[in-house]
């Protein structure tokens, strides 16, 4: 028993998200069958299986268990998996080497938001710039999310930095259009 | 999180907010953006042609409290310099000023980056226009 415990406190817990699932880092996922392995997982791992367990049994599989949820939540989502992946590379939108942002995206960007201004002041004509550009910005951010797949693939089959690169300021530009689209659909609600 | 007082009132009466004719040789613009929290910042100056002095000082900020204090505080701080002067602002001296928390430091950053971008573009133009004289003559 004594033997079990020192096996246990060495048992360190995945280094990544990739490591939960014992898969090796990538971009795009089979998510269908990732849930099926989260469910494995989650079930070989419960808590309630460790109650009789000893102490560090116990503190394993609880830790585990919320390691391995954390990675479900941020893998199902696409954007928050490149996210996590371009983190892990160095690729974090923290770092001022990579938060470059295009000027005419800039521009567009702050136009919106002047109109944006004005409609939520009842200006009728601003309300129209915003519900057009609403539908412009909608069907860029799928445009975006083609392109963030082919990447993914791409990057998935070569590894190279120049699709990191590219990947960090799609993300980038993905994120105001995202606000764009939050702040335009509830000016117009 | 707590914003500090000086922060508040930047954010409750923020200074020279507004814009300048951005084709005028004597303004410089700067439009930033940190893509982490979406924050967009447009920054301007107006230099006098003789005295290479910064005459007026403009923004309009879309973005967090910290974002839009910092940049209240730079066009305040860049009236009244000169270009090189106005060189020398650094975005620590915006977070002493406002004593914003380390989590918001990119804000002074994006102000810093704002004043560096505008001083660019107006360093450009009279750059340009030099060329057109040249030219000209």
């Amino acid at each position: 028993m004594r033997l079990w415990n020192l096996i246990y406190r060495m048992n360190a817990l995945p280094a990544d998200y990739f490591a939960v699932f014992g898969i090796s880092p990538q971009l795009a996922l089979d998510l269908p069958e990732l849930q099926r392995q989260f469910y494995v997982l989650s079930k070989q791992h419960h808590p309630d299986r460790f109650a009789r367990a000893s102490a560090d049994e116990q503190r394993y599989a609880l830790d585990f268990t919320s390691l391995l949820n954390d990675a479900w939540r941020v893998f199902r989502d696409p954007v928050a998996r490149a996210e996590y992946v371009l983190k892990l590379l160095g690729y974090d939108t923290a770092d001022s080497r990579t938060n470059t942002v295009p000027a005419e995206l800039l521009e567009e960007v702050f136009e919106l938001n002047m109109a944006l201004e004005e409609a939520r002041d009842g200006d009728s004509g601003a309300r129209k710039q915003v519900a057009e550009a609403l539908t412009h910005f909608t069907a860029l951010r799928q445009d975006l999310d083609v392109e963030r797949d082919r990447i993914f693939a791409a990057y998935d089959a070569a590894p190279a930095d120049t699709h990191l690169e590219t990947l960090r300021s799609l993300l980038n530009r993905r994120r105001y259009i995202d606000n764009l689209v939050r702040d335009a659909q509830q000016a117009l609600s | 999180m707590a914003y500090s007082d000086k922060v508040l009132d930047h954010y409750n009466h923020p200074r020279n907010v507004g814009s300048m004719d951005k084709s005028d040789s004597a303004v410089g613009t700067g439009m930033v953006g940190a893509p982490e929290c979406g924050d967009v910042m447009k920054l301007q100056i107006k230099v006098n042609p003789l005295t290479g002095i910064i005459d007026d000082a403009k923004f309009k900020t879309f973005g967090c409290g910290s974002a839009i204090a910092s940049s209240s505080l730079a066009t305040e701080w860049l009236k009244g310099k000169t270009v090189d002067e106005a060189l020398a602002i650094k975005n620590t001296d915006i977070v002493n000023e406002l004593a914003l928390p380390p989590v918001k430091i990119h804000c002074s950053v994006l102000a810093e980056d704002a004043i560096k971008a505008a001083i660019t573009d107006y360093k450009v133009k009279q750059g340009a226009d030099v060329a057109a004289l040249a030219q000209a003559h």
